[in-house]
């Protein structure tokens, strides 16, 4: 691999112009840049296997991969990078950014008007992430979340819009990240039940919304929002799903779509029969995991070395980060998606490594493996995805703007990249546990290109909020009895 | 104070006329009204100059005669018949007013502020004096329009009570008298907008809409991420919000999801509330699905577009069927296809669009030749294009008749015939060798022998033909396909040739695909195991 043997201080790259001085007459800024020697070439030259045949998908992926080159190559005069050659997380022109999206947007953002919700969610957990305060907010998302209650249960994108399950989880996270009982409550956990159980079809799939699409978002949401509130998992008898003998509940039948929806590629698509996608295989991974023990049930259902093979193929050089399918191009989103796809896997290998029955290990420990280079995601990250600008936030990649969206999951796969989750029998007071819970370190290795000030908060692996917001809404819904 | 010289009324009439010279135009409204005042209030101005001590007595007495007049008209000051006689004698000689403006008025002429904020008095007397025009219109416009809209409740009174017997006055409103009401609001908008800057919205216009009270957004204080929305949307959806509570399900709410829907095509709730009026209303299939084209075709990442499709589809398949409608489902079939593949030129890759094509096929049952065709234009087109390969994929291995049911993708099928997987085999051989660096092609190979329970080493010697010398060094070794290395390594895991696999795959971490490394190492320690 090729790695930087200099470990060169200088934040400037050395500009190699011996053979240039005094010969021609070449204005500074043209002709290429030399890329940092403190930067390994992984990340600034082509791949090694160069091929000519022409279409559209390479035609889009070599302008993708130069662009992401220039920005790696950390040769900007107006930027500061770090003895490894990457730059500072700009975590305070970040949060300016998100605060401003949580504010009144203008007319050219009505097409988002039934996706505000999912604004709070974005923005709030990108604050989170950054270290803010979010409680500060607590007022103002109780009384906009109000807003977008539906007396019949769950949560629309706003006034007048019906109650939608992409929605109800972003307004269910958004509570969750302000905390606090008074924004809990605001959750009608009965008539929840009660909605939710309407959009339970008998053949186990869920609608995102009452006469909407079935797909895989509805088995991670419903996973989420149970799993979140402790609502029970019986079917209301209303249900179309609901059958007599009581065998069938909110969770019937979700592993089996999820298996449904895994495609020849190893990957996971949306629904049954579609193309294998990043987003979808976090969602399929993440409802599994809640539904139970990752290492019990991924490998039940899944072809995990189809699955491992693929999620590995997402990841390119030299740009570092992420791609959501075969052949398509990196985009920072995929950071969260794809990058939140390895803690699960590696639980799903490893089980609670301190405590379990060899058995349920196939595998030998993978507890030292590297599944993707972080390095090259970091980079990716702090290179390419960040705007550079007084704007702030985070992005796709350079040639787009940044947006609540991406500033949440490219922060989200930061954090991913950062720590390290596994399972344990034991909870912090050293207690046996019934079932493996989460424990989380932070990462110290070869892979900390970045600064230690860099460093974001956790966030939970299958919930994807920082996880004491998680456990202490769980543990509330979890101390009361009954609706 | 010093008596002054007495003047006679002559030179008294000349001074006054030299004190009062023939005014410049009034070039504004206030300018004018400041004129009328001076104009009804004699020696008023020369008052305010040089206060009331410094008019000549003359000018004092014309003064406080002026003041006066109306007090004494109005009987609030009483005079003896004397003075009385002698004051009206003077009044008469000075040709005083007899009505004048009020201080008041001339101190505050607030006309109010016109749209753009600016203080109505500084319009030039011209243009105040057709905003004043404008203003009576509007005034009498209304009064015509609150006549048509009670003449109107009367007649819905009486139509819901018909026995109701003083019906004879309230005849009902006639489609002209709506169509005159329409116009006069328009004029009325205008007429609104150009004074006050008042929006009067598309639909508070229509007479159409006259039964229903918008619901109009209930945002609290604060509300994060608030849209500022504009006026056209603000209105629609608060009417649309109206006709869902009421769930109206009518020509004129199909016509405002369609409104709706131009200005925000990715608002779910207005689709799924235009799915259930198109049910009701038994609206044309196809009429709506050409409808559909168009909006599609506009909002290409849209979503909710794709499910309002596939709705319509599963709704108008249910119908044709039930009438064994042979010809519609063939027709329905090639349209659909025909345009899929304009939108999918658009944009190659789009999910959703790929999405509806696989329930699509399932729905018809399209494991068709000419499907598959379809799909081959679009690799041929571009050999990367991974969607393409994908259906191609669930076209050949999940067609029912040649596929088990509920077989898993990863899986070897018994069902699919030897023959298919040797032509899927070839076919994905003939397109890797074009490009033998697209991770497609590879990943269609690798599917297809599982789905066929073959070995990879069944395509050892294509994969080996883009590989040379590996492990012998910079210089001999050649890769041209960084797939093929790692298919190879697993023909080698396959044969039970370790060490040799553990070879491959270094040389993917050290040199072919570096970016992996981690991948492959742990494919090492598996190996090693």
């Amino acid at each position: 691999m090729a790695s930087s043997t200099s470990q060169n201080t200088s934040t400037r790259p050395v500009e190699n112009r011996d053979e240039d001085d005094g010969f021609v007459d070449v204005p500074e800024d043209d002709g290429p840049r030399h890329a940092s020697p403190a930067v390994p070439k992984l990340f600034t030259e082509p791949p090694p296997i160069h091929e000519e045949y022409s279409t559209d998908t390479l035609t889009v992926q070599t302008q993708t991969m130069n662009e992401c080159v220039e920005h790696l190559a950390a040769n900007s005069m107006e930027l500061d990078y770090n003895h490894r050659g990457v730059p500072r997380l700009r975590r305070e022109a970040h949060i300016k950014f998100l605060k401003k999206q949580l504010g009144t947007l203008p007319a050219p953002f009505l097409v988002a008007d039934a996706s505000r919700p999912w604004f709070l969610f974005w923005c709030l957990n990108g604050l989170a992430l950054l270290g803010e305060d979010t409680t500060s907010y607590r007022q103002q998302v109780i009384a906009t979340a109000k807003s977008m209650q539906n007396p019949t249960g769950g949560f629309g994108g706003g006034h007048g819009q019906m109650s939608h399950l992409a929605t109800t989880f972003a307004v269910v996270l958004a509570l969750a990240l302000v905390g606090g009982e008074e924004a809990y409550e605001v959750i009608d956990r009965k008539t929840l039940w009660r909605w939710l159980c309407s959009l339970k079809e008998p053949d186990g799939g869920v609608q995102m919304v009452y006469g909407g699409e079935v797909d895989i978002r509805g088995a991670y949401c419903t996973a989420v929002i149970v799993g979140l509130l402790n609502m029970p998992r019986e079917l209301s008898p209303d249900s179309p799903a609901y059958s007599p003998d009581g065998n069938t509940t909110l969770f019937t039948g979700l592993a089996e779509y999820i298996r449904r929806c895994q495609t020849f590629e190893g990957g996971i698509s949306g629904r049954p029969d579609a193309e294998a996608h990043g987003a979808y295989a976090f969602c399929a991974l993440a409802c599994l995991a809640i539904l139970d023990a990752p290492h019990r049930i991924i490998p039940k259902y899944l072809d995990l070395p189809r699955l491992i093979s693929w999620l590995s193929s997402r990841q390119y050089a030299p740009e570092g980060g992420f791609s959501g399918r075969t052949n398509k191009l990196v985009d920072g989103c995929y950071s969260h998606w794809l990058g939140g796809c390895w803690p699960l896997i590696d639980a799903a290998l490893n089980g609670a490594s301190d405590l379990d029955d060899p058995e349920s290990k196939p595998q030998p420990s993978t507890d030292l493996v590297d599944w993707y280079s972080r390095e090259g995601l970091i980079r990716y990250i702090l290179c390419c995805a960040q705007d550079e600008s007084k704007r702030g936030g985070l992005r796709d990649k350079p040639s787009s703007s940044s947006d609540a969206y991406h500033s949440c999951y490219v922060l989200s796969g930061l954090s991913t990249a950062q720590y390290k989750w596994g399972l344990t029998y034991f909870n912090e007071d050293e207690m046996l546990l019934a079932e493996p819970t989460w424990k989380v370190t932070p990462r110290v290795d070869d892979s900390q290109i970045y600064d230690q000030q860099d460093r974001v908060e956790a966030i939970h692996p299958t919930y994807t909020i920082p996880d004491q917001k998680f456990y202490d809404m769980q543990g509330y819904f979890a101390s009361k009895a009954g609706f | 104070m010093p008596p002054k010289a007495k003047v006679s009324s002559k030179a008294k009439e000349a001074a006054s006329k030299t004190k009062e010279p023939e005014a410049p135009p009034p070039k504004t409204a206030n300018e004018r009204t400041a004129q009328r005042y001076y104009q009804t209030n004699p020696c008023e101005k020369r008052r305010e100059e040089v206060g009331l001590h410094g008019l000549t007595p003359t000018e004092r007495q014309t003064w406080a005669n002026a003041f006066f007049l109306p007090l004494i008209v109005s009987k609030e000051v009483l005079l003896s018949h004397k003075s009385d006689r002698e004051f009206w004698k003077q009044v008469g000689k000075e040709s005083l007013p007899v009505r004048r403006l009020s201080r008041a008025r001339k101190q505050h002429h607030a006309w109010g502020r016109d749209r753009h904020g600016r203080d109505v008095g500084e319009l030039s007397p011209e243009d105040f004096d057709r905003r004043s025009l404008q203003q009576a219109r509007l005034a009498a416009l209304e009064a015509l329009h609150s006549r048509f809209v009670q003449r109107r409740e009367l007649a819905g009174l009486r139509l819901t009570r018909p026995g109701s017997s003083d019906s004879a006055a309230h005849e009902d409103v006639t489609p002209e008298e709506v169509e005159e009401d329409r116009q006069r609001r328009k004029e009325m908008a205008a007429l609104k907008s150009e004074l006050y800057g008042e929006k009067m919205g598309t639909y508070a216009q229509d007479p159409e809409w006259d039964d229903v009270t918008p619901i109009p957004a209930d945002e609290p204080e604060g509300a994060l991420a608030a849209i500022a929305y504009p006026d056209d949307y603000a209105e629609a959806i608060s009417y649309l919000r109206a006709v869902m509570a009421a769930e109206e399900y009518s020509p004129r709410t199909l016509r405002l999801t369609e409104h709706v829907i131009s200005l925000n095509a990715a608002h779910y709730t207005v689709w799924l509330y235009r799915f259930k009026i198109v049910q009701a209303l038994d609206l044309s299939i196809p009429d709506e699905i050409e409808w559909l084209n168009q909006v599609s075709l506009e909002n290409l990442k849209n979503y909710q577009i794709w499910h309002h499709r596939q709705l319509l589809l599963d709704h108008y398949h249910a119908q044709i069927s039930a009438n064994a409608d042979a010809d519609a489902l063939k027709k329905l079939a090639r349209s659909e296809s025909e345009f899929l593949r304009l939108i999918l030129d658009e944009d190659t890759k789009n999910y959703h669009v790929w999405s509806y094509r696989q329930s699509l096929v399932r729905k018809l049952g399209l494991w068709t030749p000419q499907e598959l065709a379809a799909t081959q234009s679009f690799i041929e087109d571009d050999v990367r294009n991974n969607s393409a390969w994908h259906h191609r994929f669930f076209l050949v291995f999940c067609d029912p008749a040649a596929s088990t049911p509920g077989c898993h993708a990863t899986e070897h099928d018994p069902a699919v015939p030897a023959e298919t997987v040797d032509r899927e085999v070839r076919y994905a051989q003939e397109k890797a060798a074009l490009a033998p660096q697209n991770q497609a092609a590879w990943n269609y190979l690798r599917g297809v022998l599982a789905k066929g329970a073959r070995p990879l080493a069944s395509a050892e010697e294509f994969a080996a033909r883009f590989v040379e010398g590996v492990g012998e060094g910079e210089g001999r070794e050649k890769v041209r396909s960084s797939h093929a290395l790692v298919f190879l390594a697993d023909v080698w895991v396959e044969k039970g040739e370790k060490e040799k696999a553990a070879l491959y795959l270094s040389r993917l971490a050290e040199k072919w695909d570096p970016i992996r490394a981690g991948y492959w190492n742990y494919r090492k320690q598996q190996i090693a195991a």
